[in-house]
């Protein structure tokens, strides 16, 4: 057995030195990892080239093993070598990968692949889709026009490589303003939870204590649910709020407020939300009350029956019935079937109008009616039978009997009614979405402020001018509660 | 004693049990195909497929609705819930592309995923139509446009010859005049909605925007190819009356035999067939006005990863799979999918369907839908144009001359 001497340490170390250069023979001077340049999935690598005679491409393979022929590797990329003279350089950063010749970024064919010159004498790719942490061999071969690796690479010698560079995930978002906000909430309704029972001590209530720890829960909740997103949506919308820089808003004071209320189609927009309001309530208490009094009548056959049959609407997801009002009430559906007819109902200003506001009126009529019958109900009989002795007609007996009894039912149903109906969003959105459009960039013939507040955070990404609509609703709604209840008194009729 | 065993076991196996899934790398998928569809089906078993061949990934699949996605995709984003992997169309990279938080795109640029050689067995064309600025935001393994479909029993009748790729719009219409009669209509088009009108436009040799960018709606063959669509319905009557904004009566209208032709993609091309409808398919017409032929927008469907994925490799390798070859080819002989994929350009069973086939050489010949701002902002002043046109309220140069400006108005916010 014959054994081989050890080489000198100089000669191994110059040796290693050029294994490890990748050393081609041929056209291949050099191939180096620019170690510097590594990025996530990707590696970049130098070649420095001699002599570029008779060279059609190079060509990258790479391998997760050694390798020392290219049957044993993948093909990874290519940069083909051709007059240059015609072609476009595409800037850093531009193309699917960066790749460099002579320190410029390279040309590129029509398909986006990089194309160097014969003259050049030096170049760069970046070499993408490799898995981080992972050993890569890897090897440039040059490629004659016959598709023949040119002389002395047949036995490749591919440099070992790897990236660490880690997945750059985006920074999570920071909840500490949330949170923070949540606890001033928290801490203030604490706060006044010690004043109130201060209060009630010094008053000698000492059992509302217990009232207090009741209601605790039930306020804490509020506060993260309801609480928190107003006083969010009203810091908005003194924001530049965008779905472009979410995270990122500045203050801009009044400036969304001013658009709200100057933009062309505001007027419009909150003259048929009222309409649209006012219509719905009155409709839902008038025959909502007008089917209680039916229903309450003692001699009626067959209550139950209609009672089932009335409350169809509110029984029925409200989704599905107003998709089947659509389905009736479109071109092709069941309205213009029976009349053999094609009256584009939905298209026009006015049909479309009355149509959606028939279509929610459907839809309140079952729970006014429901609790109006408890109301009546409830209101004494023998109060009636009086009446009736003193020959009090029927008309005023409801006049000067029903009605009174009814005030404090009625008033708070109504306030409810026309919050609700100022904010149904629904029906609208279900049957037109709006539409028809009346002119550009204004809401919808049918829109109402609620459904338009969806278009300009959603469609547009305009958080913070549709935060500004949602905190004019809010005072809207606010100012209208305030004043029923100042002019009904509605509160002292339920206490 | 008894009472202490059960416990016992199912802490056992809650913690052994987690351990064996703890392994795993999971993937969280949003797909959009229809529930329980032919599609959803073929997608389930290529997940299936790709698990057995990466036990080391455990994927997780949930469907959204498609007209859903794109607005629940960014809610989740932005409250750092995204998926891993989403099925986005291209005409939404516009959209979002440009949203950002704190900073952040939603989407991982694909780029650094994919070797040159994976991403040359990508037609370069759809690879191009899923970049926003230079970023590849989505990896495209499908591809769709609006095509001419006829009912053959319908021609047969009337004992009319088939519609041919060298047609014009003019012989569109002549046959669809001579097809109207009773309740059947020549032609089931929604011609209120922007995406049928765009087709006509680029036929009149109009197109949404200039070299740079900036809005062009208001040419001169915009106008003309609104005028010529509306006419459809409102002088020539081979449009049924009101069906024009709305998608579904369109096609349930064609559906039940009460159109001979319809302009519809290759996604509704099965529920037709299943309707007992005998189908045929040609190219969209040319208009003899421009001498251009009608180039409706090209749309990709890609699997797109989410920027806030913590599994970026393994999602990338079940993109990469959902792209490939086996899957794409799969896909477009069971549901008439174009493909993306340049070898199956030439697979002997693709070429050899007629109708797919068909539908691959109408996307030769459609525009891909830019993935910029602009285009996604486009869509709700094309509509009101079109409505103010049909309603009488101006006429289409004055509309699109309106709609121009407010889109350019809007893209200074």
């Amino acid at each position: 057995m014959t054994r081989i001497a050890p080489l000198p340490p100089v000669i191994a170390g110059l040796l290693f030195f050029l294994l490890s250069l990748s050393v081609n023979a041929g056209t291949l001077t050099e191939v180096r990892v620019v170690s510097e340049a590594q990025k996530y999935r990707t590696i970049q690598i130098e070649v420095s080239v001699t002599d570029a005679r008779d060279v059609d491409r190079y060509e990258v393979w790479f391998s997760e093993q050694p390798f020392r022929t290219l049957t044993d590797a993948l093909l990874h990329s290519q940069v083909q070598v051709a007059d240059t003279s015609r072609l476009e350089r595409v800037p850093e950063g531009a193309a699917y990968e960066d790749c460099w010749e002579d320190g410029l970024p390279t040309h590129r064919d029509p398909f986006g692949s990089p194309v160097i010159s014969p003259a050049a004498k030096r170049w760069s790719c970046q070499l993408t889709g490799l898995i981080p942490n992972t050993d890569y061999w890897i090897a440039v071969v040059a490629v004659d026009y016959s598709g023949q690796l040119l002389s002395g690479q047949d036995s490749l010698s591919p440099i070992k490589t790897r990236t660490d560079i880690p997945d750059q995930l985006p920074a999570p978002p920071d909840t500490r303003p949330v949170l923070s906000i949540l606890t001033s909430i928290v801490i203030c309704l604490l706060a006044l939870f010690i004043y109130l029972r201060r209060q009630d001590m010094r008053s000698g209530k000492a059992s509302a204590n217990v009232a207090h720890a009741y209601v605790a829960p039930a306020l804490i909740a509020l506060a993260v649910l309801s609480f928190y997103p107003i006083v969010y949506g009203i810091w908005l919308s003194f924001t530049d709020a965008h779905q472009s820089r979410l995270g990122q808003e500045s203050f801009i004071g009044l400036t969304n407020f001013v658009e709200v209320f100057t933009s062309p189609g505001f007027g419009r927009v909150t003259l048929f939300t009222i309409i649209w309001s006012v219509a719905n309530v009155t409709a839902h208490v008038g025959f909502g009350l007008m089917l209680a009094l039916v229903l309450t009548k003692a001699h009626l056959k067959g209550k139950l029956f209609y009672r089932t049959i009335l409350l169809m609407p509110w029984a029925i997801p409200a989704y599905i019935s107003i998709l089947a009002w659509k389905g009736i009430l479109q071109t092709d559906g069941l309205f213009n079937n029976i009349l053999g007819t094609e009256i584009e109902l939905l298209s026009q200003v006015t049909s479309a109008q009355v149509l959606v506001i028939l279509v929610n009126i459907w839809l309140g009529i079952p729970f006014m009616m429901m609790s109006l019958s408890g109301a009546l109900m409830a209101i004494p009989g023998d109060m009636y039978e009086a009446a009736d002795l003193d020959g009090v007609s029927k008309w005023d007996q409801f006049i000067h009997l029903t009605l009174p009894n009814l005030k404090s039912t009625i008033t708070p149903l109504s306030l409810l009614g026309f919050i609700w109906s100022f904010n149904m969003f629904t029906v609208i959105y279900l049957i037109t979405r709006g539409n028809p459009s009346v002119d550009f960039g204004q809401p919808g013939a049918t829109d109402i402020l609620i459904t338009y507040v969806y278009d300009v955070a959603f469609d547009y990404g305009r958080y913070g001018v549709a935060a500004a609509w949602s905190v004019i609703i809010f005072l809207m709604l606010v100012a209208f509660s305030w004043v029923y209840v100042k002019k009904t008194k509605a509160t002292e009729a339920v206490a | 004693m008894i009472k202490w065993h059960i416990p016992l076991l199912v802490a056992c196996l809650f913690v052994f049990g987690g351990n064996a899934f703890a392994d795993k790398t999971p993937v969280e998928v949003w797909y959009t195909y229809i529930a329980d569809s032919e599609e959803e089906q073929l997608f389930f078993r290529a997940i299936e497929a790709f698990e057995q061949n990466n036990q080391d990934i455990d994927v997780n699949p949930v469907r959204v609705p498609y007209l859903q996605m794109l607005q629940q995709f960014i809610t989740a984003s932005q409250g750092g819930e995204a998926p891993d992997l989403v099925r986005l169309n291209s005409r939404d990279l516009g959209k979002i592309g440009q949203v950002r938080v704190n900073g952040a795109p939603l989407l991982e640029d694909l780029r650094p995923h994919l070797t040159p050689m994976e991403r040359s067995r990508i037609d370069v064309r759809a690879m191009n139509a899923m970049r926003y600025n230079h970023a590849l935001y989505s990896l495209p393994v499908s591809q769709a446009s609006l095509s001419l479909i006829y009912n053959k029993d319908i021609f047969d009748a009337h004992g009319l010859p088939y519609p041919q790729d060298d047609w014009s719009i003019d012989d569109m219409l002549k046959v669809a005049q001579l097809l109207t009669k009773g309740e059947v209509r020549g032609l089931a088009v929604p011609i209120r909605v922007y995406y049928w009108w765009i087709a006509f436009q680029t036929g009149f040799g109009g197109w949404l925007f200039d070299g740079d960018g900036n809005p062009t709606l208001n040419s001169v063959g915009s106008a003309e190819a609104l005028q010529w669509v509306l006419d459809l319905e409102l002088k020539h009557g081979v449009v049924a009356p009101g069906t024009g904004f709305d998608v579904e009566a369109v096609k349930t209208q064609f559906q039940q035999g009460k159109a001979a032709m319809t302009i519809d993609g290759p996604w509704n091309w099965k529920s037709y067939t299943d309707a007992g409808l005998n189908l045929g398919q040609a190219l969209l017409p040319t208009v003899p006005q421009s001498g251009k032929r009608m180039s409706p927008l090209l749309a990709y469907i890609g699997w797109s990863i989410s920027k806030q994925s913590p599994n970026k490799v393994a999602t990338a390798r079940l993109a990469k799979w959902l792209a490939s070859d086996t899957v794409q080819r799969t896909f477009a002989l069971q549901t008439y999918t174009p493909p993306t994929s340049v070898s199956l350009k030439d697979d002997p069973a693709i070429t050899g369907d007629l109708n797919l086939s068909g539908f691959i050489r109408q996307t030769e010949v459609a525009t891909p839908a830019p993935t910029t701002q602009a285009m996604s902002l486009a869509y709700e002043p094309l509509n009101t144009a079109i409505e103010l046109v049909y309603t009488g309220k101006m006429n289409p140069a004055a509309a699109l001359s309106a709609a121009n400006d407010n889109l350019a108005s809007n893209l200074e916010r």
